[in-house]
């Protein structure tokens, strides 16, 4: 594998990409919408009602999670519900990952397919190996970047907003493991998918309407939460990140597949 | 296998490819091969098999039989790679990505094919087609002749010795046409083996050393005139005193020329000129084509 001939074509992607807004569009707003129900439950909320979250129906769940999440020992009152609920919601932010790697990863492969640039690309003396890693390349580092940077915008709302010891309570492990080994994970898994539904569909919206069906197991992980039915522990996101990689390495399979090179020129073009 | 004519040996040879694509034959049997300095016209119908014969002698897809030898160095599975970096293909559509400057479309291609100095090369290239002016500007923006100029500049990047050339002036205006064929002429001229497929015929026939037909099998390969030669004359015309319009007479063989000239004479008419007249190149081309089937 030449590494200068894919970071010569993920450097061109990148490119590409800052110079389609309706590819990162979508990425970027990502951001600010996996934000939003925490810090309108959380913060706008109890303000706008007059009531104190320590009064909400979470304080109990708040109270029994105290049990299994070591993070929040030493909280008590409205920062206690305030820690335990950013928990809950910090899941919402893989939507970030997910959703940035489809919307980018769907255009950088149809994007090639609409110009028809493939077979120019083709004709150098690129591998297909070195084709699929360049292609999920710039959209992975582009969107692991939104990820990190929702996360940051996330602590920081939750130490100007949150009670003291808040945000310290709320970056701990658990999000590290989250956004350091499960996000990717899940990026690599939506963008393996992207990349091989792309390689069918002729545009990027049909192709992210299939790769969405990544969202849903993330969603009812989410809701689950919300009912206070289940608390992510540090060992459930390692459990969940090895279920990731094992999906991932099948995808890899299927993807090496559909990026033969005459796959590529004769059912792709 | 019919040598090259011009240059000091084959640069790229084929022989005896074939490949199907499931039950379909898309190319079956067919050799060929193109001197240095030495164009070669590729023509036949619609999916007569001329992309896919493009793509095999690119080193983008293995024939299903046969070989290809490029500067004398076969085209396996291994040596694919090693064969791309030999050839330059300018693809039917320029496939140029439309959003980005027409200089980072170049330089992205320079580094795909590995060239030393990726920058330079690219400006050299720049001035060559007259695109200088233009480099800036996305790609998007440009006409089909300039797209299509640098879709030839990318082709180039790498210096090949070897250049496949895909319907390069379709859809170009005759102004822009006619640059491209001048380009071709050009690369001709510093020696490079070009193969070009096209459709037109009088390009063809203006352009190239040699006329390959194809309809999934290789129909004929020679030059031009040696191709109307082959097929014989199909009329004779003949000038005579007191008519203003000439005799137009079908003949299959020169043999008949003085048998027909004899019974004029034996009419009472008087000759002023005869001219056999050969087939054109569009009445070969659809007599092999359409003969085929």
């Amino acid at each position: 594998m030449t590494w200068y001939r894919i970071a010569a074509l993920a450097r061109k992607d990148a490119a590409e990409l800052l110079r389609n807004p309706g590819a990162i569009l979508p990425a970027i707003l990502m951001v600010f919408a996996s934000l939003f129900p925490a810090f309108l439950v959380i913060v706008v909320t109890p303000r706008l009602i007059g009531e104190r979250l320590e009064e909400s129906e979470f304080s109990e769940q708040a109270a029994n999670a105290a049990a299994s999440l070591p993070e929040l020992a030493g909280l008590a009152g409205d920062g206690l519900v305030q820690a335990y609920m950013f928990h809950q919601f910090s899941v919402l932010l893989l939507l970030v990952p997910i959703v940035g790697a489809m919307a980018l990863a769907t255009h950088a492969v149809i994007g090639e397919k609409q110009a028809k640039a493939l077979e120019p690309i083709l004709a150098t003396p690129i591998t297909t190996i070195e084709l699929l890693v360049a292609k999920t390349l710039a959209p992975f580092l582009f969107a692991l970047a939104l990820s990190w940077t929702a996360v940051l915008l996330y602590l920081l709302g939750a130490w100007l907003f949150g009670e003291p010891g808040v945000w310290q309570a709320v970056a701990g492990g658990r999000l590290v493991v989250m956004f350091v080994v499960v996000g990717p994970l899940v990026e690599l898994a939506a963008l393996l998918l992207s990349v091989i539904v792309s390689s069918r569909a002729s545009d990027p919206r049909s192709a992210q309407q299939i790769s969405a069906l990544l969202i849903l197991p993330v969603t009812a992980v989410f809701i689950a939460q919300l009912m206070g039915a289940l608390i992510l522990s540090v060992a459930m996101l390692l459990a969940a990140a090895l279920g990731a990689l094992l999906i991932n390495l099948g995808l890899l399979a299927v993807g090496v597949q559909v990026f033969h090179r005459e796959t590529i020129l004769t059912r792709w073009t | 296998m019919l040598p090259p004519r011009r240059g000091s040996g084959a640069q790229l040879v084929a022989e005896r490819l074939t490949r199907s694509f499931g039950d379909r034959i898309a190319v079956d049997d067919v050799s060929l091969s193109v001197g240095a300095g030495e164009i070669v016209a590729l023509l036949g119908p619609n999916g007569a098999g001329k992309t896919t014969t493009m793509r095999m002698l690119a080193g983008l897809i293995l024939p299903g039989g046969g070989r290809i030898a490029i500067n004398g160095v076969e085209v396996t599975r291994a040596t694919a790679g090693q064969a791309r970096h030999a050839i330059g293909l300018l693809t039917e559509a320029p496939g140029l990505w439309e959003r980005l400057p027409v200089r980072l479309n170049l330089l992205t291609y320079a580094k795909l094919q590995g060239v030393r100095g990726p920058a330079a090369r690219v400006e050299t290239l720049l001035r060559r087609l007259h695109l200088a002016d233009r480099a800036d500007d996305t790609a998007g923006t440009l006409s089909k002749g300039l797209k299509q100029r640098v879709a030839i500049a990318r082709a180039l990047l790498h210096e090949p010795q070897v250049v496949l050339l895909d319907e390069p002036t379709s859809g170009l205006d005759p102004a822009s046409a006619r640059q491209m064929r001048d380009l071709i002429a050009e690369l001709r001229s510093e020696g490079r083996a070009i193969l070009v497929s096209t459709h037109n015929l009088g390009e063809a026939e203006e352009l190239s050393d040699r006329i390959a037909i194809l309809k999934t099998r290789l129909l004929a390969c020679d030059s031009a005139a040696a191709l109307r030669n082959a097929a014989g004359v199909s009329r004779v015309i003949v000038e005579v005193q007191g008519s203003r319009e000439p005799l137009d007479i079908p003949i299959k063989d020169l043999s008949e020329v003085p048998a027909i000239v004899a019974r004029l004479v034996a009419e009472g008419r008087g000759i002023i000129r005869v001219t056999p007249d050969q087939r054109s190149l569009e009445q070969v081309y659809l007599d092999l084509v359409g003969a085929e089937p």
